[in-house]
């Protein structure tokens, strides 16, 4: 278990080293702003495929605690104004004692009905945001900016060192839920996904299991919407919307579900194709659309999985001559679902 | 599937991806020139519902800069106005304007974003220090809350506050005359519509004290079917109605209540009415309307505003909206001050519009100018009048001075805790 941990954690190390480096390269502010979005988002996607991915629970209502995290991040700013991290920490443990309410009741439903007591809530949670103006500034959002003390010689308030920061950000929570889902738990909620039955009778707590997979994605969730409110400089109820979850969905689609950086593939994706697409196409909603049935239909799986299955099999096809055929047929099969 | 159908899948993602990353790699070059052009950046909702009010946003805006340039331009620069779609969504509203500012070279903005987006964006204008001048928010706080000031923040669009005051003076002497004392309300269940509707009601009630409000139908912002809200407000009987539902809600409800022949019972006064494109979309408009005037071009009735009207409508085939005056007007304002200023700084600008009147066809008096203590315009025209279902649609409009305005609006601003 130790090298695996170690590697992970190299491998997040060069990662947020080269990001690191990025502004050293270009002066674009584009691409700073770009990498910022992409680690509020991707730490969203990546939260909703431990739930899709690694858990089988397709929730459709994730963007709630998205939105919950900007909303309490901002207004703990704004009314307290504490340093930054310990706000971030208590966002995470606000969001953590929603997703376990929510949770609580969600978990135990099937499928369908998993992915529409979730969009419940979540439109229950919108509706509460447009409705406490007082609080949440109603359906104008939280306004006048959310205040970002230095702290620890970090001033967010620098577009460089937020993106800096927001990087950093990235890099751990990616690197915390890749150990999360290489723990035994990790392999006890692809049991549970796999047989919830076979898994209870090896002594699983299915619900709790599930249920803890909720919370994670839930905090992990609300640390993306910490990181696009500090964006922003603001909260809005369309983070809380559902079509915010739409789109997190959509990213999972486009990059994957199986390989663990397939929703950061999907976003990166689908930010290109967004800023890219909004430029200079008036109909982007249609090019969007078409490059979703590209994926659906044509490769049938998202973009990371894919190339990984490709290779995979090219790498079997190479070896089939030596060791028979059958072996390329197994593995073929065990790449299906995230492992 | 087959290896090779496959691997012509994978190219094509390739070419996809490679596509997008080539427009980001090369957005620094984009900004590259500038010299003699000056480029504005013009965030606006170009996809979705309210599509067409963004569109008929940048078709104004680029009717004044044609103008603006021919005359010389910027203080001798040639404006350029960089258009994007942001969707309506507050994120994109965001990362779009500073992508303008910061890619593409953007030295002002123009932000004809509707409310939430325009808070998105003042937050922009806020951390990048750039000239901004939102076009399209009507929300009062916006410009009316100390706390949100900036000074290089402007807002150049009408204002709840001043419709509340004139619509609730209006309705208020027509109600007296015509002793109107019971009312109901039906807007739409969010910020613009709860508070809009409060103003209005508040100031029905000072200047008509008998006025009483015997129902309130709060339907959902694009919500399809209002049966629910007409068969609870004709239960009520009530002698008149307000609302200020818009654009295509605003229709289909009186598409639907005309079925119920609920304007033949009471009174209607829609805030939003008389704006082209809500006069043109009701199939059967009923006769006698009380609208208060989004755009109309024969309000100011002086030539300036008709004409003005006619070339948009020579130049895109349709009238002018309430957002196409607004977004007209700050190019107009811009060309005005940055001439004043002789440059076309930003901060210099900034400096000339504060307290800047200008000649316009959309001024109650032919001028209107930015007030300089909180930087938004005042002394366009404002009134309420009855519609009629052809052209002009309003024939006669009424007005309330806008010295009586600035009265009301300081006292509502006290009362608000904003002065």
């Amino acid at each position: 278990m130790k090298s695996p941990a170690l590697r992970d954690a190299l491998f997040g190390l060069v990662a947020f080293l080269v990001l690191a480096a990025l502004p050293l390269l270009t002066t674009s502010s584009a691409l700073i702003d770009f990498v910022i979005r992409c680690a509020a988002l991707g730490l969203f996607a990546t939260s909703l495929n431990l739930l899709v991915g690694y858990g089988g629970m397709v929730s459709f209502g994730h963007g709630l605690f998205f939105g919950m995290g900007a909303y309490s991040f901002g207004i703990i700013m704004q009314r307290t104004g504490m340093p930054i991290p310990l706000a971030i920490l208590l966002t995470m443990a606000v969001a953590a004692m929603v997703a376990l309410a929510v949770g609580a009741i969600c978990v135990r439903l099937k499928e369908i009905y998993f992915a529409f007591v979730t969009l419940a809530f979540q439109m229950l949670v919108h509706s509460m945001i447009i409705a406490w103006v007082p609080v949440t500034g109603g359906d104008q959002g939280l306004r006048g900016g959310i205040p970002r003390p230095s702290f620890l010689g970090i001033n967010l308030a620098d577009q460089k060192q937020l993106y800096l920061f927001s990087a950093a950000l990235l890099v751990l929570g990616l690197l915390a839920m890749r150990h999360i889902v290489s723990s035994p738990f990790g392999y006890t909620l692809r049991m549970v996904r796999d047989n919830p039955t076979r898994a209870g009778f090896l002594g699983v707590d299915v619900y709790r299991t599930r249920l803890t997979a909720f919370v994670l994605a839930g905090v992990f969730a609300s640390l993306g919407g910490v990181v696009m409110s500090l964006f922003v400089s603001g909260a809005y109820p369309e983070f809380a919307f559902w079509t915010m979850s739409g789109e997190a969905v959509f990213i999972v689609m486009l990059g994957g579900t199986v390989a663990f950086l397939g929703p950061m593939v999907g976003t990166v994706l689908l930010l290109l194709l967004n800023d890219f697409v909004t430029r200079v196409a008036e109909h982007h909603g249609l090019v969007l659309g078409a490059v979703i049935l590209l994926f659906a239909l044509g490769l049938r799986k998202g973009l990371l999985d894919f190339v990984m299955d490709w290779r995979e099999a090219r790498r079997t096809r190479a070896q089939a001559g030596s060791a028979g055929k059958d072996k390329m047929a197994a593995a073929d099969k065990m790449e299906r679902v995230a492992t | 599937m087959t290896g090779t159908s496959l691997r012509s899948m994978n190219r094509r993602g390739f070419l996809v991806a490679g596509a997008a990353a080539a427009g980001t790699v090369s957005m620094p070059w984009v900004a590259g020139a500038q010299a003699k052009v000056i480029k504005v950046g013009l965030p606006t909702i170009l996809s979705g519902r309210v599509a067409q009010l963004g569109t008929s946003s940048r078709n104004a805006a680029l009717l004044e800069v044609e103008k603006v340039n021919a005359a010389g331009g910027l203080a001798g620069r040639t404006i350029e106005l960089v258009i994007r779609d942001t969707k309506g969504q507050p994120q994109e509203a965001a990362r779009v304007a500073r992508e303008l500012v910061n890619s593409d070279g953007c030295e002002l903005l123009i932000d004809a974003e509707a409310s939430t987006g325009a808070f998105a964006v003042h937050e922009v204008a806020r951390d990048l220090g750039i000239l901004c001048v939102h076009t399209n928010s009507e929300t009062s706080s916006l410009s009316a809350d100390p706390k949100l000031k900036l000074a290089n923040a402007f807002r150049c669009a009408r204002q709840g506050i001043h419709d509340s005051v004139v619509g609730g003076t209006y309705a208020a002497e027509i109600a007296n005359a015509k002793n109107l004392t019971r009312w109901a309300t039906c807007s739409p269940d969010y910020a613009y519509g709860r508070d809009t509707t409060a103003e209005f009601v508040m100031y029905l009630k000072q200047f008509a004290p008998k006025v009483e409000v015997i129902s309130e139908a709060w339907p959902k912002i694009f919500q399809p079917d209002y049966t629910e809200s007409i068969t609870k407000i004709l239960q009520a009987k009530p002698q008149a109605l307000y609302s200020c539902l818009w654009g295509g809600d605003l229709t289909s409800f009186i598409d639907q209540a005309a079925i119920y022949a609920l304007f033949t019972q009471m009174q209607f006064y829609a805030v939003n009415m008389a704006d082209y494109t809500a006069l043109t979309a009701v199939k059967n408009l009923p006769a006698g309307i009380q609208s208060g005037n989004r755009y109309i071009k024969t309000f100011p009735a002086t030539p300036e505003n008709a004409a003005w009207g006619d070339a948009y409508k020579a130049k895109y085939g349709e009238y002018p909206t309430n957002w196409s005056w607004q977004n007209a007007l700050a190019v107009n304002f811009l060309a005005e001050a940055a001439k004043k200023a002789g440059s076309a700084d930003g901060k210099k600008i900034a400096e000339a519009l504060r307290g800047l009147s200008i000649k316009s066809p959309f001024g109650a008096d032919g001028t209107v100018t930015m007030r300089a203590e909180d930087q938004t315009i005042v002394g366009y025209a404002v009134g309420w009048g009855t519609t009629i279902p052809k052209e002009p649609y309003v024939p006669e409009m009424k007005s309330v001075p806008w010295q009586r305005i600035f009265e009301l609006e300081a006292e509502w601003k006290k009362s608000k805790g904003f002065a």
